[in-house]
């Protein structure tokens, strides 16, 4: 599966994986492949990150799968949608099926999880700005799941709502009611802690 | 702030391109293993003529998988370092033996390893992590799900999953488990309310529970807790093993590593 050996010059600051690259890894060029999960992997982890409530393991394996997935699968992209939204399809598909499986599984060590996912890339310092953080983490993990992704992707990717519609497989007007009843359960839950 | 502001993006940790490589080169190789359809029909018919000769026993040691049924059991030899009881019910490969490195792939069943040889030398692979024999005998066991138990009975072995660690003496065992990682070692003979505490990974518990010699599972406690629980596990060690000056509070904090092999050799001498 090793491809061509060039040297491609990727701009990491872009949000959006170009064609070549996409193309490239299609065509099993394994530098490309590692391009695209270095472009994408932080935001694809962080969105299962806060799914799953601070829980690494859950977004390790999360992002594991997705990337796998991505491999397994890329020759099945045509192009037809925004690379960004194939790829958050896989990473829908991954975070629901993931807590289906877990569903019946105790929880532990999540107070735990949730203040190492925060002290792993939080820029927070001090005791209360700590606290409202994880009201906002705890807020946001209470979500229904369905509710809860569709939110995760508006914040991490800014997706349109045309995007996120082929992300999550349903109309735009779903996308809208899920965002609009997830952002009132939020500030419901949060009244007072944030803005 | 907005509640954007509270979700920062966080890094994903290189261990997860690792595993993502891992599988890649683990799948590259069945590939390369797995035989065309001509190659199936011939070994399918050299299976019938190997069955026929009486010879069954061979192929199934040599060419692939060990399985045992409800009632067998079975030695294997590695190489001349030890031997590995099979149970029954079990399903396992030799995918290397060599002079420097004997490697056996445990699907499902039990295992009993007698290993004498120098560390590093002899691995168990499974789907929820290797089992790295340190000098020892350890019995495994593990379902189809890849969840199971790992207890010691001579030496140490260290059972590795994508960058996590649990370090099992004589006399101790961990949880297997097909994610996670392996669990918190502890020892056999330790109270119930201990094993529960860690088996339900109750924090307040363990350290309100531990003894002397628990030490060896706060010791792996110390760096899977969140940084803020660290300070608590480590002075509840402290409050029951004099730690030496020497090694530094806030570095073990940090989980330096040196420090923390220090502190583990310090403790271990009460395990």
């Amino acid at each position: 599966m090793h491809g061509p050996s060039h040297v491609r010059v990727v701009n990491l600051s872009d949000r959006e994986a170009g064609a070549e690259i996409v193309e490239a890894c299609r065509k099993g060029d394994r530098l490309a492949f590692r391009e695209l999960y270095d472009l994408y992997k932080d935001r694809v982890y962080s969105i299962a990150l806060y799914f799953f409530h601070g829980d690494r393991t859950a977004a390790s394996d999360v992002t594991q799968q997705v990337f796998l997935k991505l491999l397994a699968n890329i020759g099945q992209y045509r192009g037809e949608a925004v690379f960004s939204t194939w790829l958050y399809r896989l990473v829908v598909n991954a975070c629901l099926d993931e807590a289906r499986a877990r569903k019946p599984r105790a929880v532990a060590y999540e107070r735990s999880r949730m203040e190492a996912a925060a002290g792993a890339g939080s820029q927070e310092s001090g005791y209360e700005q700590a606290q409202v953080a994880e009201s906002v983490r705890a807020a946001v993990a209470s979500l229904p799941p369905k509710f809860r992704i569709a939110v995760l992707l508006r914040y991490f990717d800014e997706l349109s709502y045309d995007e996120m519609a082929k992300a999550l497989r349903c109309s735009m007007g779903t996308v809208a009611s899920r965002l609009s009843r997830g952002h009132k359960m939020l500030a419901e839950r949060l009244k007072g802690v944030v803005e | 702030m907005s509640i954007r502001d509270h979700l920062p993006l966080v890094e994903a940790p290189e261990s997860v391109w690792e595993a993502i490589e891992a599988k890649i080169r683990d799948h590259e190789r069945r590939a390369m293993r797995s035989p065309s359809r001509w190659r199936w029909v011939f070994a399918a018919a050299a299976a019938i003529l190997l069955a026929a000769t009486g010879t069954w026993w061979f192929e199934r040691q040599h060419a692939g998988w060990i399985e045992t049924s409800a009632s067998a059991r079975t030695t294997l030899r590695i190489g001349d370092i030890g031997s590995v009881d099979i149970g029954p019910n079990t399903r396992l490969r030799v995918v290397a033996d060599r002079a420097d490195q004997h490697r056996l792939d445990l699907a499902h069943g039990s295992i009993y390893a007698k290993i004498s040889a120098p560390p590093r030398l002899f691995f168990v692979d499974t789907k929820s992590g290797t089992a790295i024999d340190l000098g020892c005998e350890y019995a495994m066991n593990m379902d189809e799900d890849g969840v199971g138990t790992l207890r010691v009975t001579k030496g140490w072995v260290s059972f590795q999953w994508e960058g996590r660690e649990s370090l099992v003496p004589a006399g101790a065992m961990c949880r297997i488990r097909p994610s996670g990682g392996p669990g918190l070692p502890y020892f056999e003979d330790a109270a119930p309310d201990f094993v529960q505490s860690v088996d339900r990974g109750a924090v307040d518990a363990m350290l309100g529970s531990a003894r002397v010699r628990d030490t060896l599972t706060l010791w792996h406690l110390l760096s899977r807790v969140a940084p803020g629980d660290r300070a608590r596990v480590y002075d509840r060690m402290a409050s029951l093993v004099p730690i030496p000056p020497a090694i530094s509070r806030e570095r073990a904090l940090g989980l330096d590593p040196d420090t923390l092999n220090r502190l583990k050799e310090e403790l271990a001498w009460k395990w």
